[in-house]
């Protein structure tokens, strides 16, 4: 994307790719300034879409990921598989999809999915930087941006996709449509999916009880009225599927999980077509959820309802005096969380608030200085319930506040340094603050403690990038220090009753560091090349500083190909090290390489573009343990597997 | 077109409004920290608590083709001061046998049951309180040995003893 605005820079005068070129040395100089920062510039183009997205297309959210730098997965079966950013999951890493946190309960737990298919994806994105502070506190984990760009604001035209997918390694197929259709003074944008999926093969056999069906879509309508445009979406999601038992840490008969979601967003949205970089956006969006645990045929184990409400307003000016790219709001957020069945944890309301604003500025020439603040707050009241002590039922409220400085600093033709410290926070979640029982489909007693303060840290990261025609290096080294950081963590009790091991919620100083490289060579023709390597470690300070659990080990991703005329033909490998810093519960996890190919070739006819992706996973069929996997005590990952995917957009 | 469009996202926003309860309610789970099994005198059979298990007692057998006399469950709390099973009807004894090929179970209501050995050999048996489809509370694994087979007259333990 940088390349490509390098080349098309003079044309697009209100792009900072000018200052790119500026940075590189190019005569083309435009005098305008920049109406977006060039640290979100550079970072938007680690974004993941079009045919890159399409090429890292699978089952779900965080395996289309795995092969980013500093991400790896989190899983207890294919189904409920939930990123990882630099060494942090759950409650620390925040999924947007269009604009919109949370409505699904993926955080809480490891079987726990995230509602959302993966296949019709636009575009998917690893926010990190002052940005992040518009969605979340949670500044060290970062946001998982997922766009489908649903209510068709500013695009009135004829357009659509299909989408089909097979695998082999986890047997089954995916289908998609998308349609945007011109319609009086606006469109209408309407998806539909379903995924089909059957237990997963690994190289010692089938994983049984690993089996999905999905089914989900939207409807979005948008109309224009001058400068403001108003628009809805209704999207839902279903999916039932399978958690895996018999192992130590699992249920003894394994679980089946159906999950609905329900999401109904209203935007209304002010640009004046004078000044685009100014707009003013309020959405409101409903979302209803409901899970259910099946522990036997008919019997629900477990039950979760969550009634969601958000009211919130963006306001982006692309000037104000010296700063620019500036990004305004505020947020109101309501949860009303029921449980029932098997589970422990009381039913309770949730009201968050927040005010968040970023914005840029010039400094000393030619440095930037980007900065972001979020401040706000979260109360917890829970009522009473059969499952609680009255001791234990307490409102909690939380006053939260996150800040992010960074600057940003060419340091010669098309390589820039920017480095970056924050203040990150969070307010624990109803389940940390308030449960006290079995999970059974976790298969761990759970204690929760509703005296837990906010989590809190400190943090920095220093990035190098650079970029020539055909090649981009990057460079990054993070570390945040936790003087409360929020975990469930093996305590090496029992309860008695269920023989379970217990996780109690707590809040430990803790230090987490890592780091990774990427080099792209990335010519429009012949051969090219990546490799990307991350690291992340993390110690808690009062266990004499001993090693976090759930921590990934060193990755290695690369792939070398050719590509020529519409047809890339490449391999590719993924090498996991040996994970031997492991928390006193923890097993270590042996290193591990898989290698793949991929074979593509894109066209077109008539006015629709069209795209197969063929690619082999793990030919050699080598068993690979995932240490933040669940499962790596009984099954290694999945197997050889061959999948292809058809996309013919029109 | 206007009114199609009015009101078919007042539909769905109705829809995705409306209020989302859970269906199934949340109950009182039994608690116990221990189990102890009783032959009919009231000498232990079996103990254990806080998965220590009382390495004192023989090993709980019966011969094949035969039943155990009656043994009578108590529960053990967090103080290891003993306790009655629950009496509601939500309630029951559940087991899990390994090898159902060697023992079963026979069980006729409250807390308490039979050993029936099947044939010949050794197996586990894990306890269970069952309430509804999930176990509240569960022993750990007991051994349990089946002697060679007897004629049923030779049994040591006949049915209407326990009249």
């Amino acid at each position: 994307m940088v390349k490509s605005l390098l080349f098309l820079g003079g044309s697009f005068s209100v792009l900072p790719a000018e200052e790119i070129i500026l940075d590189l040395g190019s005569s083309t100089v435009q005098a305008e300034a920049a109406k977006e920062s060039r640290s979100e510039t550079l970072r938007a183009d680690d974004a993941l879409q079009n045919i890159d997205l399409d090429e890292e297309k699978a089952s779900t959210i965080a395996e289309t990921l795995k092969n980013q730098p500093n991400m790896a997965i989190r899983s207890m079966g294919p189904a409920p598989a939930r990123p990882v950013a630099k060494g942090l999951s759950g409650n620390h890493v925040t999924v947007v999809e269009d604009g919109s946190v949370g409505g699904d309960l993926s955080a809480t737990s490891p079987d726990h999915a995230i509602a959302s298919e993966a296949l019709t994806l636009q575009k998917i994105r690893i926010l990190h930087g002052p940005r992040v502070l518009l969605y979340t506190y949670s500044q060290a984990g970062g946001v998982i941006q997922m766009d489908r760009s649903e209510i068709p604001f500013e695009d009135d035209s004829l357009h659509g996709s299909i989408w089909a997918y097979a695998e082999s390694g986890q047997p089954g197929y995916a289908n998609a449509v998308e349609l945007n259709v011109p319609v009086w003074k606006g469109a209408i944008h309407a998806e539909i999916s379903s995924r089909k999926a059957d237990d997963l093969e690994t190289p010692r056999g089938e994983l049984k009880n690993t089996d999905l069906l999905n089914e989900g879509g939207f409807v979005a309508g948008a109309l224009k009225f001058g400068n403001w445009s108003l628009g809805s979406s209704f999207r839902w999601f279903l999916t039932d599927y399978g958690i895996p038992g018999g192992f130590i840490g699992g249920h003894p008969n394994g679980v089946d999980i159906e999950l609905s979601k329900y999401d109904f967003s209203t935007v209304a949205k002010y640009s004046p077509s004078d000044r685009q970089a100014d707009s003013l956006q309020i959405r409101f969006r409903a979302n209803r959820y409901h899970h259910y645990e099946y522990e036997a045929k008919d019997y629900v184990g477990a039950e979760f309802a969550s009634n969601e409400e958000e009211v919130r307003i963006d306001k982006a000016f692309g000037h104000v005096g010296n700063f620019f790219d500036i990004h305004t709001g505020a947020e109101l957020h309501t949860r009303r969380l029921e449980m029932g069945g098997y589970v422990f944890t009381p039913p309770t309301n949730e009201y968050d608030g927040a005010a968040f604003a970023s914005a840029s500025t010039r400094i000393f020439n030619r440095t930037e200085l980007s900065f972001s603040g979020r401040l706000g707050g979260a109360s917890f009241t829970p009522k009473k319930s059969v499952v609680a002590k009255d001791e234990d039922i307490c409102d909690r409220k939380f006053l939260l506040y996150a800040v992010d400085v960074e600057l940003l600093q060419p340091i010669g033709s098309g390589k820039f340094l920017i480095a970056n410290v924050y203040r990150t926070t969070r307010a624990p979640s109803i389940e940390e603050l308030y449960n006290q029982g079995p999970h059974l489909a976790a298969y761990t007693y759970e204690k929760g403690d509703k005296d837990l303060d906010a989590e809190s840290g400190y943090g920095g990261e220093v990035e190098f990038k650079a970029y020539t025609l055909d090649m981009e290096v990057s460079a990054s080294a993070y570390g945040t220090w936790f003087d409360n950081y929020l975990a469930p963590r093996a305590t090496g009790d029992t309860n008695w009753s269920q023989l379970l091991p217990i996780y109690q919620v707590q809040g430990d100083a803790a230090l987490l560091f890592g780091g990774s490289v990427s080099v792209k060579w990335n010519p429009e023709k012949g051969l090219y090349g990546e490799g990307s390597a991350s690291y992340v470690r993390g110690y808690y300070q009062n266990e004499d500083w001993g090693d976090m659990p759930q921590i990934p080990p060193f990755k290695f991703y690369g792939e070398v190909g050719y590509r020529m005329l519409g047809v890339k033909v490449g391999t590719f490998g993924t090498y996991l090290a040996k994970q031997s810093h492991v928390d006193k519960f923890e097993t270590e996890t042996p290193q591990s390489f898989c290698w793949g190919a991929l074979l593509e070739f894109k066209w077109k006819w008539e006015r629709s573009e069209y795209a197969l992706i063929l690619r082999g996973e793990n030919l050699l069929d080598a068993e690979i343990e995932n240490h933040l996997s669940r499962l790596k005590s009984v099954m290694p990952e999945k197997g050889r597997s061959f999948s292809g995917l058809l996309k013919i957009a029109f | 077109m206007k009114k199609i469009w009015m009101i078919a996202f007042a539909a769905l926003a109705f829809y995705a409004c409306s209020s989302n309860s859970a269906s199934s309610d949340q109950e009182e789970h039994f608690e116990a920290d221990g189990w102890n099994l009783y032959w009919p005198d009231w000498t232990l059979a079996y103990s254990v608590f806080q998965g220590k298990i009382d390495s004192t007692l023989e090993t709980m057998s019966v011969n094949a083709n035969c039943l155990s006399e009656h043994i009578n469950i108590k529960f053990l709390d967090e103080n290891k001061e003993q306790i009655s099973g629950p009496t509601d009807e939500e309630h029951s004894l559940g087991w899990v046998v390994a090898d159902t090929s060697i023992l079963d179970i026979e069980w006729e209501g409250g807390w308490g049951f039979h050993l029936h050995g099947l044939q010949e050999g050794e197996t586990t048996l894990q306890l269970q309180v069952k309430h509804h489809d999930h176990a509240d509370v569960k022993t750990p694994e007991i051994k349990i040995i089946v002697d060679k087979k007897l004629a049923a007259e030779d049994c040591p333990f006949q049915e209407d003893e326990e009249e």
